[in-house]
């Protein structure tokens, strides 16, 4: 099974998260928003998949290319 | 190039609290247009008296499918009436853009009302700025007389819109009128200012009507006696109203065309309007009109209503743009803009707008603090400086996308001068007679509303549209409001009295700000041209390009242009 990492792609505050482990998500789904420099950045799933991990809470400090949360992917069978 | 993706099921699951917000909002819009429209006699009233509504006239006049109304909700001195009492848009008359505007005949039989020459003054402007031709369906009472003080006199009071009529015809620029009831006094103005007249048999026009020939002669104060005459003279007014068509066609030659019936005088200008001069699109066109690869109500999950919602503004160009294709110039450079050659209706545009995503460590390359997109930095101003410039050479119109917080600020930015660079793009823009239009994707503020083709570049920007998003404001209303009270808040502490007032005041200042930035409040002051629901943002794009280069003052042959050269390199 491939894994996919959920990394921080810029410094910030984890202002909403949307997930927990175990959770299914959808290609493309919104699952955490970083709040930094007045903005909102929101990060989504690059798969379908089950969340294995999540790294952080809601106030977390994050770095950039901090892993937030870890993706089991999903393949479609078609 | 082609650019954007198809939205993700993730994405479309995630958006739905989003599009429901820009809907919820956009049918509130709705409402109040329709208000607008019912506003005075009902139709049927006005149908009964043999009539037609301006709303009827324009639904006859205007190719199908081509209306782009404007300033529907403009009402800027709060008209009991909800409106400046025209109704004004680009539409096609007969395959040709033009400018339209008509006087609403439910209202007060579409007298003057304060706020209306403004409203006016926007529409010659916007057929100056695109160069088509100007259509009026008058049918104007005159002044509303209990509210004269507001708006007959002044720079740009009711009778400028008169001058401006014949600003536009020295300008070649032709007025078509065509003229229906009573138009007496502002009216008869209304009437004789147009190029050429179409008048319907019942109409008149005339310097003065029953009001002011009963009132010519003030005697002080009024009585019984007066009052009889009065009546009397208003009797023989009523019968024989002044500059009937047996004066002003038979007499003066006025009219250059009397038709019976009411849709006679639109098939009239329907008629004129194929003659009225524009090149065929096939000159201009680079290439054949397609529609974006990607549907445009996929907008409704890429423009977050949410201000601080950082998004890609390349994903709602590709939404807007022929077959979403470009060429963008200087890709590696400025990040924070966008701006790039694409096509609207087969037409070459050039779209500048603002990326909204986090820029990364070394950018801004003069500061120590990392960029973040809706800001304006050194490369992004130098970016568009060069690139309106190369528009102007070329002769591209503009299609404007403003979503900004503003500019950089401190002193590393001014060391960097971005204020010298910011006045720069507003000589380059001033520089560059072109048609421009903006699009207020959702913030306006501070100076980057000015610099970025707003309104404010009022000979340059031919209207601005606004959506369900957009708010407009100097700056936030929360930093407003530090701005304005923190050193109350210092002195208040200093002498060890209560904060709790001047918070008070803090959150009404920052509330005052919300209200008074809202789509509504932008569109009744005249801040944006008209709310449009982000469906139909693509419709008044080719709207403003075909008319653009309907009849553009000069021209670029496709072969000699720079831009694309610079941009393929």
């Amino acid at each position: 099974m491939m894994t996919q990492k959920i990394l921080a792609p810029l410094d910030g505050k984890v202002f909403q998260l949307k997930i927990k482990a175990g959770d299914q998500v959808e290609d493309g789904e919104e699952i955490l928003v970083i709040e930094a420099m007045k903005m909102e950045t929101p990060i989504f799933t690059p798969c379908d998949g089950t969340v294995r991990e999540v790294r952080v809470k809601e106030g977390d400090n994050v770095l950039e290319n901090d892993v937030l949360a870890i993706i089991d992917e999903e393949h479609s069978e078609d | 190039m082609e650019f954007g993706h198809s939205l993700k099921k993730g994405r479309i699951k995630s958006t739905e609290e989003n599009l429901n917000s820009i809907k919820t909002i956009e049918e509130d819009v709705a409402d109040k247009v329709n208000r607008v429209k019912l506003a005075g006699f009902p139709e049927e009233k006005i149908n009964a008296r043999g009539q037609m509504t301006v709303w009827q006239r324009l639904e006859y006049l205007v190719d199908s499918g081509t209306w782009c109304p404007l300033h529907t909700l403009y009402n800027p001195m709060n008209n009991e009436e909800g409106t400046t009492n025209v109704i004004d848009g680009i539409g096609k008359i007969s395959g040709k853009w033009a400018v339209i505007i008509g006087f609403d005949n439910k209202v007060m039989a579409g007298a003057w009302l304060p706020g209306q020459s403004e409203n006016i003054l926007r529409v010659t402007d916007l057929a100056k700025r695109l160069n088509v031709p100007l259509v009026w369906l008058v049918n104007c009472s005159g002044a509303k007389l209990t509210e004269q003080e507001k708006f007959y006199a002044n720079r740009r009071g009711a009778g400028t819109p008169f001058f401006r009529h014949a600003e536009l015809e020295q300008l070649g620029i032709p007025v078509l009128a065509g003229i229906y009831g009573t138009n007496p006094a502002g009216g008869g103005y209304q009437s004789i200012s147009p190029t050429i007249l179409f008048a319907h048999k019942d109409c008149n026009i005339a310097v003065g009507g029953v009001g002011i020939v009963s009132g010519m002669a003030p005697k002080g104060k009024f009585n019984l006696k007066s009052a009889e005459e009065i009546i009397e003279k208003a009797k023989q007014f009523r019968v024989k109203p002044p500059g009937s068509v047996n004066i002003h066609y038979d007499e003066t030659g006025f009219f250059r065309y009397v038709f019976e019936d009411e849709t006679g005088v639109l098939d009239g200008l329907k008629d004129y309007m194929k003659d009225m001069p524009a090149y065929p699109p096939r000159f201009f066109r680079v290439a054949e009109p397609k529609e974006p690869r990607f549907p445009i109500d996929d907008l409704y999950r890429l423009i977050p209503i949410n201000p601080k919602r950082v998004y890609d503004f390349g994903e709602v160009l590709a939404r807007l743009v022929d077959f979403s294709e470009h060429m963008e110039f200087r890709p590696d450079y400025g990040p924070e803009v966008y701006a790039g050659l694409c096509k609207i209706d087969g037409f070459l545009v050039a779209c500048i707008g603002n990326r909204q995503e986090y820029l990364g460590r070394d950018y801004p390359e003069y500061a120590d603090t990392p960029g973040m997109g809706g800001k304006l930095y050194r490369q992004g101003l130098i970016k568009m400086n060069e690139f309106v410039t190369l528009c102007g050479r070329d002769r591209i119109p503009i299609v404007w996308f403003q979503d900004s917080s503003g500019l950089d600020v401190g002193d590393a930015a001014e060391k960097a001068e971005l204020l010298g660079l910011a006045q720069g793009l507003v000589y380059s823009i001033q520089q560059t007679d072109v048609p421009m239009v903006l699009v207020l994707l959702r913030k306006g503020t501070a100076s980057a509303h000015y610099l970025m083709g707003g309104p404010t570049a009022n000979r340059h920007n031919a209207f601005t549209i606004g959506t369900a998003a957009s708010e407009i404001y100097v700056m936030h209303g929360e930093t407003a409001a530090v701005a304005t009270y923190s050193r109350r808040l210092v002195k208040e502490k200093d002498a060890g009295r209560p904060l709790e007032p001047v918070i008070e005041k803090m959150n009404q200042l920052a509330k005052d700000y919300h209200e008074k930035s809202r789509p509504l409040f932008c569109a009744q002051n005249g801040l944006v041209d008209e709310i449009v629901p982000l469906r139909d943002l693509r419709k008044y794009l080719v709207a403003f390009t075909g008319a653009a280069y309907q009849n553009p003052k000069s021209i670029c042959p496709q072969h000699h242009m720079i831009l694309p050269r610079v941009i393929k390199g």
